[in-house]
């Protein structure tokens, strides 16, 4: 094997640079944790919407599922961040602004909130109706019903689909970069310009991910089966 | 005690019950027999308002179940939490049993007295064990529904019904869904509640236990009450030509 082409094989730059990649690896799970509580939330009171007795908060809830689960994450990320400031600022007369991370955070999970809008929704509606009359045959209220009898039995449900969307929502994180987020991503870009050695540090960066989805993915598989398994 | 008043209920423009009165005494057992689409189910469901009767009133010691105030002034119908409040004294157990898979049985049966009651969990525990004995399933307070038979399940549903300690226990065809191995064992349990002076109203296709256990029988026929007496009047002399040929059909000597 020639010199140049051992230099351009060296993973070793990328050990060099560990601790700013490191940095850049933990920025991606804050945005993933951020998005992750921003689309759970959002996601659930979209799916509540959408199983309501009204017919317009029923539309609501389908409008928001549809616009954010079909907008692909980097048109909404840029949205987020150059567009939606430009309009809060017109209406309110003022200078706004939202920093890279904020935007991030907020186009991720708005995106993500349509998918599990509709995990959280079918999830619901499988509930057999039995278990709800049963409930309110022994003097629950509707409330009580969703938080103590419905949900528990949701999130036992979807947690397999929703293990798949999480590992999509991770590998989103990368394109945060795009709005200098910087990310494991952003900052393997900064080396390589410096460096000029992209072969080994995007290689590195993408073992590193697939890395993290494998390992994480299969934990969470394994712990939601051995969850699941006591109660069917 | 519960008092039913020409209880109407249309689904569409199907006419399910037809107008249907009876009162249930205190410690009484009354058994609702009949063919399926009787109405038979629809009348107990109405009962606890999972069916809202079309019109018609349901009074539990002198109270109307659906509608506010006295018989002064107009009355109107009641709002869901207090619909709730009144429903708690009504114990109903289903066909399909309905146990929460994602709690375990002592869970299922203390789940109403603490979020719907106030009870202390350990005030709860003390009656919901107590509920268990008495279905004779104290044993498999910790396993979840899933382990459990059928008839166990239906036990234990039994038992979340008890632990509210209502007034008057119905039961929608308790034991229909259940293999017959497993339909001894809940009849079982519902002698027993009978026996203990429990009110109780059942709907079932167990002609046994309406003629041993009850203290009346309601034949309901097309939405109406055909005939309804004691136990050994409707099994020994049925009047009319229709419960006569159900019961010849159903009871087998």
């Amino acid at each position: 094997m020639s010199d140049s082409l051992r230099e351009i094989l060296d993973i070793g730059v990328f050990w060099e640079f560990r601790n700013i990649l490191l940095r850049g690896l933990l920025v991606n799970f804050l945005v993933f944790f951020g998005a992750a509580a921003v689309a759970l939330g959002v996601g659930l009171g979209a799916a509540l919407l959408r199983v309501s007795r009204f017919r317009v908060l029923r539309a609501v809830g389908t409008v928001h599922v549809e616009i954010f689960r079909n907008a692909p994450d980097y048109v909404m990320i840029v949205w987020v961040h150059f567009v939606l400031p430009l309009l809060i600022g017109t209406l309110l007369h003022t200078r706004f602004e939202l920093n890279p991370f904020a935007s991030g955070v907020l186009a991720l999970g708005l995106v993500y909130s349509g998918y599990f809008a509709e995990t959280f929704r079918t999830g619901i509606e499988a509930v057999p109706s039995g278990h709800l009359e049963a409930g309110r045959s022994l003097g629950m209220g509707e409330t009580l019903l969703m938080w103590r009898i419905v949900l528990p039995q949701v999130v036992r449900r979807m947690l397999p689909e929703s293990i798949n969307i999480f590992i999509s929502l991770f590998k989103a994180t990368t394109i945060v970069s795009l709005i200098a987020v910087p990310d494991l991503m952003y900052n393997v870009s900064m080396i390589t310009q410096q460096e000029m050695r992209p072969l080994p540090l995007y290689t590195g960066a993408a073992l590193v991910y697939f890395a993290i989805v494998l390992v994480a993915g299969s934990a969470l598989r394994a712990v939601a089966e051995r969850w699941r398994a006591k109660i069917t | 005690m519960i008092r039913v008043v020409d209880v109407h209920k249309r689904f569409g423009t199907l006419d399910v019950l037809k107008g249907v009165s009876f009162d249930v005494h205190r410690g009484n057992v009354l058994s609702m027999i009949g063919a399926s689409g009787s109405g038979k189910s629809t009348l107990l469901r109405c009962i606890n308002y999972l069916e809202t009767p079309t019109s018609g009133d349901i009074f539990i010691d002198g109270e109307s179940i659906g509608y506010r105030g006295d018989g002064s002034r107009p009355r109107r119908p009641r709002p869901l939490a207090e619909i709730n409040r009144i429903r708690r004294d009504l114990g109903i157990v289903f066909q399909q049993f309905n146990l929460w898979p994602h709690m375990t049985v002592l869970g299922n049966v203390v789940e109403a007295p603490i979020r719907v009651r106030g009870m202390s969990r350990k005030e709860a525990e003390a009656i919901a064990e107590a509920c268990l004995r008495r279905v004779r399933l104290l044993e498999k307070a910790h396993e979840y529904p899933a382990r459990l038979s059928g008839g166990q399940q239906q036990r234990v549903a039994i038992a979340r019904a008890l632990a509210m300690q209502p007034k008057v226990m119905l039961f929608d065809e308790a034991t229909s869904s259940l293999d017959p191995e497993l339909t001894d064992e809940v009849l079982a349990v519902m002698r027993d509640l009978a026996n203990d002076g429990t009110t109780m109203i059942v709907v079932t296709h167990e002609m046994a236990f309406a003629r041993d256990v009850s203290d009346r029988v309601m034949f309901l026929h097309n939405g109406l009450v055909e005939e309804d007496g004691p136990a050994a009047q409707i099994f020994g002399a049925p009047k009319s030509e229709r419960l006569r040929q159900f019961i010849s059909k159903h009871v087998h000597a």
